[in-house]
């Protein structure tokens, strides 16, 4: 821990590879004991800051301190402290659970590591399993087997990568309460990354949001949906409507182009979306969306765009618009 | 699996006990050992490494021991009466074989790159230098495999092998220094790729010419010069000539000594070289 209070603080870091910079000139300052949300699109930079902070990646340029270190200077006393649980779940298919645990012991130079390994088995729960190939574990295993090989070495720092991408929703609850778990029961700051909203949202102290590898808004998830007061309308159609037409519809503030879509600013969707519907009747209005007050709308506030791009489309107006009517009763 | 919240808390001083550290010996152990496990689990890598060899003798001695005993004498100079041309190839095949092992051990390498692994590694304190190293010795000892099944094989065909204990260690050290120089080698220069392709694309250019400028499959005395002249610096011919000496002609003198020396001034080069150039360029990006 260093002497700050802060467990991760990061000056104008930046990664260019050749000439796409996937990092640019990031701050950040991670209090310790915290868990803090880098939220973004795919391709934002979200998992090379992860291999920049963790020493994987070479620093094109700028400053960052992990657990009292500076990475540059002293990698190796970084990779000591900080435990990493990557998106696509690296681990040796051919080792049992166990074997994948003796050998980040051996990497990590433990000598007494094997009751705390015991412990962790329990707590996430593999205990029989351990003598089988994580070859055969479910994906749920495999990711508690990846946050136990985290967590052995006692990090101070654990970086999770999009750590609930591509499971079912039950097992995504279920890390969530794992995540805040071993904040709590380890003491361990968290940095985790994410494209889905409600993650960050739920578990997050405070959030930086990141699009082109720009930090483009930090703070608490509370702090940043109070930033935005009204609503926003996604909507693309099969015609082409002009920009005039859609500003002229009344409650408006406000039309943005995003591809081919537009996106309308509103005091409020319920009132709006009727006169949207009735001005582009013969336009054949293919997909619509609401985005009510959110970090999501925080996003496309600042970049017109929005973060989950398999967000929830809707291609049948008419039932989108029964539902809604439906929900506000 | 179930998704109610974790039962089992950690009790405190498990938390926070301080994890004591020991030596980088710890690292390369377990990295290699994490080699020899995958290695010895894989039964299409046993079985390969041993068919290979093993077919070897069969075609190429088969097809050499018909030929009429008049040519055959000039192959076995100064073998003992009734030396078959198998007794004169297996410690060819044998320094051969190794050759080929360098590759597996780039390719386990590229495969721990695409997979990923080689990030868990590198985000351990652990350099790039041991990772190295751990690959090449490695691939080195997965090499041995060869060693008592073509000596078995050997016998199976009729060949009648000599030597004393001290003859055969100083064989059996040549081919770990043999195997383990080639690994280092291949590993020096794939340590930045992350192609499939590569270690099979090197293996196939410089296996053929190593193999046939060597000594290890007919008597350097019958070559032109310009090929005698790679003879004499090619490592593989040292270490068939080693073995030979031992295994065949039964006469370990002291020139088989030079032959190991050379063997291990090849070996200590080249993971010299092979550790300056992974400690810089082996990558995961
Ligand atoms: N090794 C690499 N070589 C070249 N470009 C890369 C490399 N890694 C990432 N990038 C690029 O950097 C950008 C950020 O990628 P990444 O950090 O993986 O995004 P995220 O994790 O937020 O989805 C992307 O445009 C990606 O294509
Ligand atoms: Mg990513």
């Amino acid at each position: 821990m260093s002497a700050d209070g802060l467990a991760i603080s990061v000056h104008g870091l930046t990664k260019t590879y050749g000439r796409l910079v996937a990092v640019d000139h990031i701050d950040m300052s991670i209090p310790t004991g915290s868990i803090f949300g880098l939220l973004g699109p795919n391709g934002a930079g979200k998992t090379t800051t992860i291999k920049l902070l963790t020493g994987i990646t070479d620093i094109t340029d700028g400053s960052a301190t992990v657990a009292g270190f500076d990475v540059r200077r002293e990698p190796m006393s970084v990779k000591q402290r900080v435990g990493w649980v990557a998106a696509e779940v690296i681990l040796d298919d051919d080792l049992s659970g166990w074997e994948n645990l003796w050998l980040q012991a051996q990497l990590q130079r433990l000598s007494d590591w094997k009751g705390r390994a015991d412990q962790l088995l329990k707590y996430f729960e593999l205990s029989d399993r351990r003598k089988d190939k994580v070859g055969t574990y479910s994906t749920g295993m495999r990711k508690k087997m990846e946050i136990a090989l985290a967590l052995l070495h006692e990090p101070e720092v654990i970086f999770m990568d999009e750590p609930t991408i591509g499971l079912d929703a039950n097992v995504r609850r279920m890390l969530w309460d794992l995540i805040t778990g071993v904040n709590r029961s380890f003491g361990v700051t968290v940095l985790l990354t994410s494209h889905y909203i409600e993650e960050a949202d739920a578990l997050c102290d405070r959030v930086a949001i990141i699009d082109q590898g720009r930090i483009v808004v930090t703070g608490s998830p509370s702090e940043l949906k109070s930033r935005v007061k009204e609503d926003f309308i996604e909507l693309e159609t099969s015609e082409s409507v002009t920009q005039e037409k859609l500003a002229a519809i009344p409650g408006v503030s406000e039309v943005r182009s995003q591809g081919r879509a537009w996106v309308l600013r509103v005091a409020s969707a319920e009132e709006v979306l009727p006169a949207v519907f009735h001005a582009l009747k013969t336009d054949g209005i293919r997909r619509i969306n609401v985005e009510k007050p959110s970090l999501e709308s925080v996003f496309i506030d600042i970049t017109g765009k929005r973060i989950d791009q398999g967000g929830s489309d809707v291609p049948d107006y008419r039932k989108f618009y029964a539902n809604l009517r439906r929900a506000q009763r | 699996m179930s998704t109610a919240a974790p039962t089992v808390s950690l009790p405190t001083d498990v938390v926070r006990s301080p994890a004591t550290r020991t030596g980088q010996l710890q690292q390369f152990w377990g990295l290699f050992a994490r080699e020899l496990i995958k290695t010895f689990r894989n039964p299409w890598v046993i079985v390969i490494t041993l068919v290979q060899p093993f077919m070897w003798l069969a075609f190429f001695g088969g097809m050499m021991s018909e030929l009429p005993t008049a040519e055959l004498d000039t192959f076995l100079l100064h073998a003992p009466p009734g030396t078959s041309y198998l007794s004169f190839l297996l410690p060819g095949v044998l320094a051969t074989g190794m050759m080929s092992i360098g590759m597996f051990g780039s390719m386990s390498t590229i495969q721990d790159k695409r997979f990923g692994f080689m990030k868990r590694i590198l985000i351990t304190p652990t350099s790039k230098a041991t990772v190295y190293l751990a690959k090449a010795l490695g691939a080195a000892m997965r090499g041995l495999v060869q060693i008592p099944v073509m000596i078995v094989a050997a016998l199976a065909f009729g060949v009648q092998l000599h030597g004393d204990p001290l003859g055969w260690l100083a064989w059996i050290v040549g081919l770990v220094l043999l195997g383990l120089g080639f690994a280092a080698f291949f590993l020096a220069i794939t340590a930045s790729s992350t192609d499939w392709q590569t270690p099979g694309v090197i293996s196939n250019f410089i296996t053929m010419p190593l193999m046939f400028a060597s000594g290890a499959m007919f008597p350097t005395a019958i070559y032109p010069s310009w090929m005698r002249a790679i003879a004499d610096v090619n490592p593989v011919g040292y270490s068939a000539a080693l073995s030979r000496d031992v295994m065949t002609f039964n006469q370990f003198t002291v020139t088989d000594l030079t032959y190991l020396g050379y063997l291990a001034i090849f070996a200590a080069a080249m993971v010299l070289i092979g550790t300056l150039v992974a400690s810089r360029y082996l990558r995961v990006e």
